[in-house]
């Protein structure tokens, strides 16, 4: 089997049709309501794939994605205010800094496994949450918290994209590279340590794995994705605020990236579909939206009881079921 | 529930003590007694109900209003179709709410907008959209600093100021704590204007911040006690406010302290909420006329919120606000002509044209013009909380401070001075 | 599980005496007194929270991310039941009768179709539950402010002329019989022999005939119990809103954890000092903005410092 970096699979292919359909059609038919709610669909699903990730390759429950987000959103904001780069330095930057956060929080993860890494990860969002609540996000002020008392100066978004419409493209397209940045891992030596790492540490550890080094640099992608996708947050509102970065919502990410199917590149689609569009579906139905809730619960149930590979799993079996020819009774 | 009871039956005495004719004969617009018929004119509004409390108040009395007036020959015979949305106080659905009623429902115009985060996170869209947006509701800075917003109440700035300064002047107070919401366009803004305040009149300050998403009014009463006040803000939602009152009770520290409070506590509902405990012991600045002024419009308010309103939306300064602006645009869009009403252009060049409007709820004219800030409100009353009621303590007063010197210029301009 | 040695109990009480000291120094006596007491009720909440979590984890290895949606779903009905005028302690009652009605629904019916699998896919599963609990509790009672008012409000003790409200010291009290309620049960009886097998080896113990469903439905109402009575504290002492008593197991979870999700003195301990210390940070000029912190900030050092020795090893069940 062609195992090359620049192999397309089945899979892959419908990824980059939907990512190019997305990044197409969607600008194009999307009444400024829905632009809104796509941008920040987009935003999260590049959040949830390194949530995402991080379970399916490597087993770990990370509790504290949302909270990342907060930490590249408040890095893009700070230096917004800072300096006058370009958009897409701060987004760098932002994604940078907060992947070394992520390597900061591997630190205990290399001693946990299981439940205490989740629990430390929550621990991390719990803790997250209140220095945000407490210090807020830059809005313009100096100093090294940078929030001044008063009204938001503004932010500079992408040059490349100064309407709604194009910072849609804008972030469907980060995310696509997002998406083809983990992508490019699994397929090499990364990959491969980390499929191994998932079935046994002690069979890595005896190959001669540096389970240290591929855990931390796991981490280090899922930090690297929340802190880019909270930078483009950042620049779809031009502020932030502490509330989207509570715990509860890492804890809720989590829980629908499995919901989605953590395997798939559909997956975190679901996940962010679920949790930032079904709610304004539910609005324009002029349904409560605190039954998202409920439906995020049974789902969650569902995926764990009887769907271990998720929404996206079903499809996707789905899919190839209707296309083998049928070979008799198994 | 005990709060909405309470405010329902105060209601319903009001009503009948001091407006028996009112609900009989309720103004709004050309008051034709004629449904209107001809093509609905699209109006916005955006309030947050969310953790942790319920702004909905000024768009529910705009919302009455609007009934009211469609009920009553609309504008010009065409009636007003009002839609709201609700941003949850979270910044993301603050942004889609104001890209579906400014961009996909096409509104001429915003009215009765109350909010803590909206106003920063659409300032921009309203501007690049070149819509007015006639709040009610405001809570940040952001409201009262931008070209397209206007509000009928006066924010926590003035609200906070004009407390504090009655608690200075009256009450004796020397070192304020100031409890509020640690959001720097609101708590922080308005705590910082009262403690600057008191420290250029030779008292002191403090500030005790909640977290909007998990408030622990104990630990910031608390806070507030050990900072050595003699007097405490309460700069909170009413909700909130009355959790400060109900945790300060608990510690029986009604005598040691001056209570003081913004606007929020003005809600009829109120002091039937905290009880007899606190009776005359708690000052709030009122931002519009308190209900026992009675001037005609505030019983047309009442019986405009008991003939068009629900039951239970809260009648409270928020609610007079958004009476009120429902009914300055009324009056601004009927002076109009019929034909101009879909152009958002016009309809907006006619609100800031708007000068000198004049209610007995509010203390001052309201006007709009052409600036990059507004606050045609900015003086108010101070009213006690009494057993089932509120007394009026102190009649419309402007306040000292330099913040309002560039409106008091504006309004110097216009003539209205 | 080993016994934790004394020097780390002792160790962990120095440590936690030393920064309320360095927090207290220098202020009056009942301003700190204020302090504490109101760090006591809180933290109290935390430690029950903490030791229901506890407890059920030992016995079934599930931990319970729903214990706090089953405390906000009894608080909001008990809440409801006050309104419509019923006599008060039965409202009480509902409110711990519907958490472990809710607790053991879930820990009978759905808890066993996920017995076999790892720990943190049978406690993400309680999050699901938790959800479900949430989004019909908000649904049900939309936002308003509410309050819950309980006999114990209106009297009080007056200590160095700080009144403390009878509310504040039943949740202490509660928190410390339980606490040694729960362990004599433990020790002491055939069931919490059992229970304590169970923890220890459940195949093992089935093999021995232990009814294991039996004692994890025990375990599962307890769970419960704890539960209700811990939301209609919390809804009196802090706040009557589903969203914030559903995620106070957050740091209920941190006092699970200071205690190595095993040792209830321990969880008792850390729950009643990561809410005086939250507390007391008031008293710290700055600090005083991040004093919620505390509990997490205690349990992320309590556990590296638990994990300092231990290196991955071979994997076995984590």
């Amino acid at each position: 089997m062609d195992r090359s970096l620049f192999r397309i699979t089945p899979s892959g292919a419908s990824g980059l049709i939907f990512a190019a359909l997305a990044f197409t059609v969607l600008p194009a038919i999307a009444g400024s309501y829905w632009m809104s709610v796509l941008t920040s669909a987009a935003c999260f699903t590049m959040a949830a794939s390194g949530v995402a990730f991080m379970y399916a390759r490597l087993g770990m429950v990370s509790l504290t994605q949302v909270g990342l987000m907060g930490i590249g959103g408040w890095v893009a904001l700070r230096l917004n205010y800072l300096f006058d780069f370009p958009f897409e330095v701060n987004l760098i930057l932002a994604a940078l800094a907060t992947m070394v956060f992520g390597w900061i929080l591997a630190l205990p993860a290399l001693r946990m496994r299981g439940l205490y890494l989740a629990l430390v990860t929550l621990m991390a969002a719990g803790g997250l949450e209140i220095l945000f609540s407490t210090f807020q996000f830059p809005n313009g002020g100096v100093g090294f918290w940078g929030v001044k008392i008063g009204s938001t100066d503004p932010f500079r978004g992408p040059m490349l994209a100064q309407t709604p419409e194009a910072f849609l493209r804008y972030v469907i397209g980060m995310t696509t590279l997002g998406f083809l940045l983990i992508e490019a891992h699994r397929r090499t030596a990364p990959g491969r340590a980390w499929a191994l790492i998932r079935k046994s540490e002690a069979a890595a550890m005896a190959a001669g794995v540096n389970v240290t080094l591929y855990k931390t640099w796991a981490f280090g992608i899922a930090g690297l994705l929340a802190g880019a996708s909270g930078a483009l947050l950042a620049a779809s509102l031009g502020l932030l605020d502490d509330g989207t970065f509570r715990s509860p919502e890492s804890i809720l990410l989590f829980a629908l990236a499995v919901v989605g199917g953590s395997r798939y590149w559909l997956g975190p689609v679901i996940a962010a579909f679920l949790y930032r569009i079904l709610p304004a579906l539910l609005n324009t139905w002029g349904v409560n939206a605190d039954l998202a809730y409920v439906i995020f619960g049974i789902g969650l149930l569902h995926a764990l009881i009887t769907a271990p590979n998720g929404i996206a799993g079903q499809i996707f079996e789905a899919a190839q079921a209707l296309t083998t020819k049928p070979r008799g009774q198994k | 529930m005990n709060l909405k009871k309470g405010l329902m039956a105060l209601i319903a005495m009001g009503v009948m003590a001091i407006a028996g004719q009112a609900s009989a004969a309720v103004t709004c617009g050309d008051t034709t007694g004629q449904a209107a018929t001809g093509a609905p004119i699209v109006i916005g509004g955006i309030y947050a109900d969310g953790a942790p409390g319920d702004w909905s108040s000024s768009t529910d009395a705009a919302a009455a209003y609007f009934a009211c007036v469609n009920a009553n020959g609309g504008i010009n015979g065409r009636p007003i179709d009002y839609r709201v949305e609700n941003d949850q106080w979270a910044p993301e659905a603050a942004a889609q709410a104001a890209a579906k009623l400014v961009n996909d429902d096409k509104a001429v115009a915003l009215v009765g907008n109350g909010s803590f985060i909206e106003m920063a996170v659409n300032a921009k869209t309203y501007k690049d959209a070149g819509i007015m947006v006639m709040a009610s509701a405001c809570a940040i800075s952001e409201c009262f600093e931008s070209s397209n917003i206007v509000s009928t109440n006066e924010g926590p700035l003035p609200s906070d100021l004009g407390a504090a300064l009655y608690a200075q002047e009256n009450l004796g107070a020397k070192n304020i704590a100031c409890i509020g919401l640690n959001i720097p366009d609101n708590g922080v803004w308005s705590c910082q204007a009262v403690i600057d305040m008191m420290t250029k009149r030779g008292g002191t300050g403090s500030m005790a911040l909640l977290n909007p998403g998990a408030p622990d009014v104990n630990s910031a009463l608390l806070e507030a006690v050990a900072s050595g006040a003699d007097t405490i803000l309460m700069n909170l939602p009413a909700g909130l406010a009355i959790a400060v009152l109900k945790a300060a009770q608990e510690q029986n520290l009604r005598d040691s302290y001056n209570w003081i409070a913004p606007t929020p506590l003005y809600d009829l509902s109120v002091p039937a909420a905290i009880g007899d405990y606190w009776d005359g012991k708690v000052y709030v600045q009122a931002e519009l006329a308190p209900v026992s002024v009675n001037g005609p419009d505030a019983q047309n308010w009442l019986a405009v919120m008991d003939a068009y309103g629900k039951k239970d939306d809260p009648r409270d300064t928020f609610s007079q606000g958004g009476y009120l602006s429902a009914q300055f645009f009324t009056k601004a869009a009927l002076a109009m002509d019929p034909k101009d009403l879909d152009d958002r252009a016009k309809v907006t060049a006619a609100i800031k044209g708007i000068s000198g409007y004049k209610s007995d709820l509010m203390c001052g004219p309201y006007y709009v013009g052409d600036a990059d800030f507004h606050m045609p409100n900015h003086a108010g009353y101070i009213v006690k909380i009494t057993k089932g009621g509120f007394e009026v303590v102190q009649t419309c007063t402007e306040y000292d401070s330099d913040y309002f010197a560039r409106h008091i210029e504006v309004e110097k301009k216009l003539g209205l001075r | 599980m080993t016994r934790p040695s004394l020097i780390n109990w002792a160790l962990y009480i120095a440590l936690m005496a030393a920064t309320m000291l360095w927090l207290a120094w220098g202020k009056p006596l009942n301003v700190a007194g204020m302090f504490i007491t109101a760090g006591l009720a809180v933290g109290s909440l935390y430690a029950l929270g903490g030791i229901g979590m506890v407890v059920l984890f030992r016995a079934s290895g599930v931990l319970n991310f729903s214990s706090g949606a089953a405390g906000a779903a009894g608080a909001m009905t008990a809440w409801q039941v006050t309104q419509w005028g019923v006599w008060p302690p039965l409202a009480w009652a509902a409110c711990i009768l519907v958490a472990l009605i809710l607790t053991l629904a879930y820990g009978r019916f759905v808890a066993p179709l996920l017995a076999y699998r790892e720990t943190v896919v049978k406690a993400v599963a309680t999050l699901g539950f938790a959800l479900i609990l949430l989004g019909l509790v908000s649904f049900s009672w939309p936002d308003d402010p509410r309050s819950l008012g309980l006999p114990t409000d209106s009297i009080g003790l007056t200590l160095l002329s700080l009144k403390v409200t009878g509310t504040r010291v039943l949740a202490f009290l509660a928190s410390v019989l339980i606490c040694i309620g729960i362990y004599a049960f433990l020790g002491r009886t055939q069931i919490g022999l059992q229970m304590r097998a169970v923890a220890n080896d459940r195949d093992l113990s089935a093999l021995l005939g232990i009814p294991i469903l039996k004692v994890e439905t025990i375990a599962w109402a307890i769970a419960g119990l704890l539960a209700g009575f811990t939301g209609l504290m919390f809804a009196n002492l802090i706040r009557l809103e589903p969203v914030v008593i559903t995620f106070m197991v957050i740091p209920s979870i941190a006092a699970a954890l200071s205690g190595r999700l095993d040792n209830l003195g321990l969880v008792l301990l850390g729950g009643l000092s990561m809410g005086v210390i939250e507390s007391m940070l008031t008293l710290s000029p700055t600090l005083k903005g991040v004093r919620p912190i505390a509990p997490f900030v205690i349990a992320a050092l309590v556990l590296l410092y638990n994990q300092r020795s231990s290196r991955l090893l071979f994997a076995g069940r984590s």
